[in-house]
């Protein structure tokens, strides 16, 4: 039945097609993979967010004499935690195709960094503490050529001010366009209307380009 | 755009994969005949014919290598071409010393129409067209002619391999070829042997008459002509046993030229034989694996095209946007690998494909592309050598569009 050679035609046709779905079968996987594990690192990095968080709230509600050089720090290594793991996620989302939690997880993310961002102001109010706080306000979604190239500039020019003033800097990039509600409330306070944007201390606004130099002069 | 791309690249994978697929069924169904070939049942008289334009480095020991075949040979005419060089006293010199040896000097009218004149002046039941800077082995001819055995057999084609191998680009098409002619022999078994080259094929007299000769418009008339014989119900089968060696271009702009003639040449093929689509005999495979074949590598094309484009277009904006920021246009980008769909399928086939022309050069004997001293040069055939292909394409529809049409390698 099978040896006539037209049959090679199904048969290849078969074993591509069963082949491709297991791959594609197993492409699915990885990605809810990948998913799984950044909900992990979320879920951790909450939890690291709420002791923070809590630390500030007990100092600012009931007047507990904290250990400011603590909080900070504590801060500080939030901060690059979170920083880290946005490299990550931003990697991750990247590369996951076909499948759209992994969105979720960059939400939660971008949410979890509001907060930090929230909590790092109290702290450096209460504790009067001289770091510098540098919101970096970004597209997430489907930016265009034009503007990939301008955010790629502005993020490696905000690395290097990172790299010279180290724990000096608290970097907080958040994807401005990701339909979180406070957020929005956030960036029309601050009146964020173009992205991307650098906001330095919620006081210096930088729209776009922005050299290392302006950057510097304003955290002097 | 955004999900377009990996759907491209998805089906692309999926068509590799069913090539790949495609081949190694035929190869379980064959493997035990693909490198015989029949005992011829009766004695066929053969007239070999040889076309030479401007050929008086090569022509001798062309020449040379038919009369060492095996296989008694009714005579050898070699088709002058309007040759400006040495060619004719060549030959001449050639037929003092040898009766089968004949000339027929004719003005510069091209390839097929000098072989239709070869033809008409053939005595042998079988015609061998071999290019005079092919050099048959002397078993060759010997090793063809059981096939006509089959009534059906229109022609019969040969195991064409590279002469010299010295050169890099050599190399590659040292490679090229071995693999070429591992599946055509493989198509063989579905009817799907699209060309014979003119290296070495051999054809039925009775058959190139009934069907009207070779083409004299088509520039690869070689092409044309196996798709002609396949169109009138004849059969095209390969001896792999049967092996010839050929020069090819030690140039990139000869090599250029020559794969960019071939590809008009297909396309001519492809646009005469249009209403055979879907019909018995080219509809099946050839005319189908053709047309995909352009299609895909113009696709190709076109999304390498765009990401250029836009991979340039980015690059400008980096730099203008840089100057503005006073930093280096020039970033390191980060190192990193996160496995996808799409990379894993890439990197998968990569392997397959890599695997699968180690083992076309194990089936033709090919055994020394498989040393490591070779490993860089396949694999530079893997990744660079075959995605200048669709380049090559473009370069012939353009050709085709501006109405050019030339030899190309002379």
């Amino acid at each position: 039945m099978f040896d006539n050679p037209k049959h090679v035609f199904w048969q290849a046709f078969l074993a591509a097609a069963i082949v491709f779905s297991f791959g594609i079968w197993m492409g699915f996987l990885l990605e809810n993979y990948r998913t799984g594990l950044a909900d992990i690192a979320n879920s951790k990095m909450d939890l690291d967010l709420m002791d923070v968080k809590l630390q500030s709230d007990l100092y600012k509600n009931y007047n507990m004499n904290i250990n400011c050089n603590l909080a900070v720090e504590e801060n500080i290594l939030f901060a690059d935690k979170i920083f880290e793991e946005g490299k990550t996620m931003e990697r991750d989302t990247k590369a996951n195709t076909f499948t759209e939690d992994i969105i979720y997880q960059h939400k939660k993310l971008d949410l979890l960094r509001v907060i930090f961002w929230i909590n790092s102001i109290n702290i450096k109010q209460k504790c009067n503490s001289s770091y510098h706080n540098v919101v970096y306000f970004y597209q997430f979604v489907k930016p265009n050529t034009n503007k990939g190239a301008e955010q790629n500039i502005v993020s490696n020019v905000l690395s290097d001010l990172k790299q010279k003033y180290g724990n000096e800097i608290m970097l907080i990039p958040i994807a401005a366009d990701n339909n979180i509600t406070s957020l929005k409330f956030l960036a029309d306070y601050y009146n964020i209307t173009y992205l991307p944007t650098t906001l330095i201390d919620e006081k210096a606004k930088f729209e776009g380009i922005v050299n290392l130099e302006e950057l510097e002069r304003s955290i002097q | 755009m955004e999900l377009f791309l990996p759907i491209v690249y998805l089906a692309y994978m999926f068509i590799s994969l069913f090539m790949l697929f495609f081949f190694l069924i035929i190869f379980l169904r064959t493997a035990n005949t693909i490198n015989t070939c029949p005992v011829p049942k009766r004695h066929y008289s053969v007239s070999v014919l040889i076309p030479a334009y401007n050929e008086e480095k090569s022509i001798k020991e062309c020449i040379e290598a038919v009369l060492k075949s095996d296989y008694p040979i009714e005579e050898i005419i070699v088709i002058n071409d309007g040759s400006k060089d040495r060619t004719k006293e060549i030959v001449q010199e050639i037929m003092s010393h040898n009766k089968i040896v004949k000339l027929l000097d004719k003005k510069n009218s091209g390839k097929a129409d000098s072989l239709n004149k070869g033809i008409e002046m053939a005595k042998g039941e079988l015609i061998a067209v071999v290019d005079s800077d092919g050099f048959i082995q002397s078993d060759a001819i010997r090793k063809m002619v059981g096939f006509f055995n089959d009534e059906n057999v229109g022609g019969v084609t040969s195991n064409v391999l590279v002469k010299h191998r010295k050169k890099f680009i050599e190399k590659l098409q040292a490679m090229e070829y071995a693999v070429i002619s591992w599946t055509r022999k493989l198509l063989e078994h579905i009817d799907g042997i699209w060309v014979t080259p003119g290296a070495l094929s051999i054809y039925k007299k009775d058959a190139l008459a009934r069907i009207g000769g070779f083409d004299v418009k088509n520039l690869t008339e070689d092409i044309e002509i196996a798709w002609r014989l396949t169109h009138f119900g004849y059969k095209v089968n390969m001896s792999v046993p049967a092996r010839v060696l050929t020069i090819v271009p030690e140039k990139f702009k000869v090599w250029a030229n020559q794969r960019i003639r071939w590809n008009i040449g297909g396309l001519s093929t492809l646009i005469k034989y249009k209403k055979d689509f879907f019909k018995k005999g080219l509809g099946v495979f050839i005319l189908p694996f053709y047309s995909l074949s352009y299609f895909l590598g113009l696709l190709g094309f076109g999304v390498f095209g765009y990401l250029t484009l836009r991979s340039i277009y980015y690059r400008y904006f980096m730099v203008k946007y840089s100057i503005g920021a006073g930093i280096s246009p020039i970033i390191m980008p980060e190192i990193y690998f996160t496995p996808t769909i799409l990379n894993m399928f890439g990197i998968s086939l990569l392997v397959l494909g890599f695997y699968f022309t180690i083992f076309a050069f194990s089936q033709m004997k090919e055994n020394d592309f498989i040393k490591r001293k070779n490993i860089l040069t396949l694999l530079f055939y893997l990744i660079v050598y075959l995605t200048v292909y669709p380049f090559l394409l473009l370069a012939a529809f353009y050709n085709i569009v501006a109405g050019k049409k030339t030899w190309g390698t002379k």
